[in-house]
């Protein structure tokens, strides 16, 4: 079967998304959530602020801040609760009908990259850590705090610090909710199990690294997102391949999956050659009929900045670039739409004194993804 | 000797090559050698048997020796190409919307702080002075390092000598074995900043105040002497050598042979101080202060280099800083290392007694936008942005400049490129005003336009 007949073959061949509206926001969107209806969407801005933004209008209103970037934002369903996560190193709860903060837990001494909420909503993951020079290349020194935490969603309880080399910037629970998988810059990923907080599993892929050769000594790069395959058996990462200037920004946009329960784990497909543009690719998201999953990020060079790619084969089956870099996704009303978070570039302030809004969320139509 | 690769002259590199084979043993005989060659000797000996390993070594007299080591100045430029933010250094603004990601913290000077990543320069911002308000023109790297580096911009075809060939020649020794001007950059390549190391440094001055590349891959390859060859063997050896191309360069009238009487002077020097240039000498507990990165351990060699009597030594590590992407990702790391290079280097240069006669200029070549890009990244922004000093000539505990909230622009006492550069000569007692005398070169001044100093900083 050629790649074509593999790809036209594939349930959710026609899958499109259709762009229906754009919301904007006075700072860049770092993460977003919804609730599961989709009319609140929830996002986590660069102001620090935590913001709650009906889908309909575009209203927004500001449940509280950070004290630095904010990073991450989920809707706990169960409790009507949003928990989010920031540069500021802290995990903070916030209660929406109340419009106020109710927890704040200092979860690292630096930022957190990123937090995930466990499917079966016990559970709150935060990644941290600071790159600082270990060796004479520039390679990352040791941690000097835990680089994992796992927190009860509930209480705010610690339930365990696990080690990795900083920084680690990914992470992502199993569909069961058992496991927890972390990704870093130098492209090592860790998978732990959540009942014992034993490492069951490691393996280090050098795609998504840079060592910078043109204008700087130093590496650069790595697993940006990251999550399980449906059936949980695979971990798939996204990110950006390595580039000979680091800062060029220009590596190729790249997922791969990777078999983790196998002994050594391995690499079982990754994105086709033909199919990838340029860019930092940063959200990593499977839909929920688990026939396709998104891929989102900054366009540099190519075509597109968000691909739809079937499950099965891994081809592409729809990309279009949203003239944003996409920093987060979330599915809504049961995958029929797509919302993305992102920003374009900051502008200089206007002679009367305004700063424009550069902070986006769009929502797409998404059609032909099946049943 | 086989080939050595002497970075530095004109911006050339010279590729020596001796073709004579070496003997089983591995000692360089060639026949003319034995050719009357005590006979070149005379009086060569006694500058060259003795140990350039220390100030002493430069000078046949001692007292003389004590004296000019009195009066010497030094100058260690630390140059963050690609153009550091000044936004997660030296004026931070984070309360603004352009603020970062990063806080502030408070100095030693009350009422000042810097970015949080600087908590060991803030500690000693009482010994640095901090201009907040550099105003530039070029927004592109080239044109910019060659402002930096020149003091003013280009008026072809002249071409005007950079900073550290101005104080090779007015700081330096021609007789010195350890270079006037040594540049320190591991990284080889760089973009535009390679493109600029591969042109002329010293401009109207002339070759021998151009730079020696040494550090990363630029090795002093093959400057030791063979193990198996005396001291009097070696000068034997370039006693003949020399009066075989000076007695050819004299029938020839040739500039080549010239050229490289001058070369091999040079490496003859350098020889004498290979290993201030040898990493593995560098003491552990040195290396664990400045390192382990490659930046850090250069400049504790400038640092020695210094200590060691090189008047001017630049260090620098490629181009780092131009991060139009991943910036708040890289200068996590990248300003928590300068912040403790540059915390350290000040502290040990004070405790030597050198920072009364060593400059310490710490810039790139512009600032960085306050507005993030869509990769959150700051690009090229010449028009408000910060440098420090620190050392001779320059007032201790002092920021001069202010930008405003946003970091917009200089609202507060504009310096240029020419201000800067008056400041430094001035801060290392050389006259910023004299006319260059130079052949077939248009009027020109070390510092044109009878710019100013900035004074506020000038002790």
């Amino acid at each position: 079967m050629t790649a074509l007949e593999t790809k036209t073959a594939s349930p959710v061949a026609d899958v499109k998304l259709t762009a229906a509206k754009s919301l904007k926001l006075p700072t860049a969107v770092l993460a977003v959530d919804a609730h599961p209806e989709g009319k609140r969407l929830f996002a986590a801005c660069l102001d620090g602020g935590i913001y709650e933004i009906s889908a309909d209008s575009g209203e927004h209103k500001l449940l509280g801040k950070h004290e630095s970037y904010a990073s991450g934002v989920h809707y706990l369903s169960k409790s009507d609760t949003v928990v989010s996560a920031g540069y500021d190193g802290s995990l903070r709860w916030f209660s929406p009908a109340e419009g106020r903060q109710s927890r704040a837990v200092k979860a690292h001494k630096f930022w957190s990259w990123k937090m995930r909420v466990s499917p079966d909503e016990h559970l709150v993951a935060s990644v941290t850590g600071q790159f600082l020079a270990g060796g004479y290349k520039y390679e990352p020194a040791a941690e000097r705090e835990p680089s994992v935490k796992v927190y009860d969603a509930e209480t705010g309880a610690l339930r365990w610090a696990l080690p990795h080399v900083p920084p680690t910037l990914s992470v992502a629970f199993s569909p069961d909710s058992r496991f927890l998988a972390a990704g870093n810059m130098m492209g090592e990923v860790r998978v732990w199990s959540l009942e014992t907080g034993k490492q069951v599993a490691t393996w280090t892929t050098p795609d998504f690294t840079s060592w910078g050769i043109i204008k700087s000594h130093h590496y650069l790069g790595g697993i940006f997102d990251m999550a399980f395959s449906p059936d949980g058996r695979e971990v798939c990462v996204c990110g950006m391949g390595p580039m000979v200037d680091p800062m060029a920004g220009n590596g190729r946009q790249t997922w791969q999956r990777f078999a983790w329960g196998d002994a050594p784990p391995r690499k079982v497909l990754e994105i086709k050659d033909a199919e990838a543009g340029t860019g930092l690719m940063e959200s990593l998201r499977f839909h929920p009929n688990q026939k396709l999953f998104l891929m989102a990020g900054r366009l540099a060079q190519g075509k597109w900045n968000v691909g739809l790619f079937d499950t099965a084969s891994g081809h592409l089956l729809h990309a279009q670039d949203t003239k944003m870099r996409v920093c987060d996704s979330v599915w809504l009303n049961g995958g029929s739409r797509l919302a993305l978070g992102g920003a374009t570039s900051q502008e200089r302030a206007t002679k009367d004194g305004r700063y424009p809004d550069f902070g986006h969320i769009k929502l797409y139509d998404v059609s032909g993804q099946g049943a | 000797m086989g080939v050595t690769d002497l970075r530095g002259v004109s911006g050339e590199s010279l590729n020596m090559t001796d073709n004579t084979e070496p003997t089983e043993s591995g000692v360089c005989t060639p026949p003319e050698h034995t050719l009357h060659r005590r006979l070149f000797l005379q009086g060569a000996m006694g500058a060259g048997a003795t140990s350039l390993l220390s100030w002493n070594g430069l000078f046949s007299l001692p007292a003389i020796a004590e004296q000019a080591k009195k009066q010497q100045k030094h100058c260690i430029l630390l140059w963050l190409c690609g153009a550091p933010s000044q936004f997660e250094t030296w004026d931070p603004k984070p309360n603004s919307i352009y603020g970062g990601p990063f806080k502030s913290v408070p100095t030693k000077i009350p009422g000042v702080h810097f970015g949080e990543l600087m908590p060991r320069c803030a500690s000693i911002a009482d010994k640095l002075a901090v201009v907040r308000s550099m105003k530039t023109k070029p927004n592109e790297h080239f044109q910019a390092i060659n402002l930096l580096q020149r003091g003013a911009p280009p008026r072809e075809p002249f071409i005007r000598p950079t900073l550290g060939s101005v104080l090779a020649q007015q700081l330096g020794h021609l007789d010195s074995p350890i270079p006037n001007f040594i540049l320190l950059d591991p990284c080889p390549e760089g973009n535009e900043f390679k493109e600029f190391k591969a042109g002329n440094w010293a401009g109207w001055l002339g070759a021998q105040y151009g730079p020696v590349r040494a550090g990363g891959e630029y090795k002093l390859a093959d400057v030791n002497r063979l193990v198996d060859t005396t001291t009097q063997d070696f000068e034997q050896r370039e006693a003949l050598r020399r009066f075989l191309t000076k007695k050819y360069q004299n029938d020839r009238a040739s500039t080549a042979a010239a050229s490289e009487n001058a070369v091999f002077s040079r490496v003859k020097g350098l020889m004498s101080c290979a290993e201030l240039f040898d990493m593995n000498k560098i003491k552990p507990k040195d290396r664990e202060r400045y390192g382990p990165g490659n930046f850090g351990l250069h400049t504790l060699m400038a640092r020695n280099l210094v200590e060691n009597g090189a008047p001017f030594v630049m260090v620098s590590n490629g181009m780092p800083w131009d991060c139009h992407v991943f910036q708040h990702e890289i200068y996590q790391m990248l300003v928590p290392e300068v912040d403790r290079i540059i915390f350290n280097l000040i502290n040990d240069l004070e405790e030597r007694g050198l920072l009364d006669k060593t400059l310490v200029v710490m810039m790139g070549e512009f600032g960085r936008t306050p507005w993030l890009n869509t990769s959150r990244g700051r690009d090229h922004y010449p028009d408000a942005w910060s440098l420090a000093m620190a050392g001779a000539g320059i007032k201790r505990g002092v920021v001069v400049g202010a930008t405003d909230k946003d970091g917009v622009d200089v609202i507060e006492k504009p310096f240029n490129e020419k201000n800067l550069f008056a400041t430094i000569f001035t801060a290392l007692g050389i006259d910023p005003y004299v006319e260059y005398d130079a052949p077939d070169i248009a009027t020109s001044y070390r510092v044109e336009d009878h710019a100013q100093p900035i004074r506020e900083i000038l002790a």
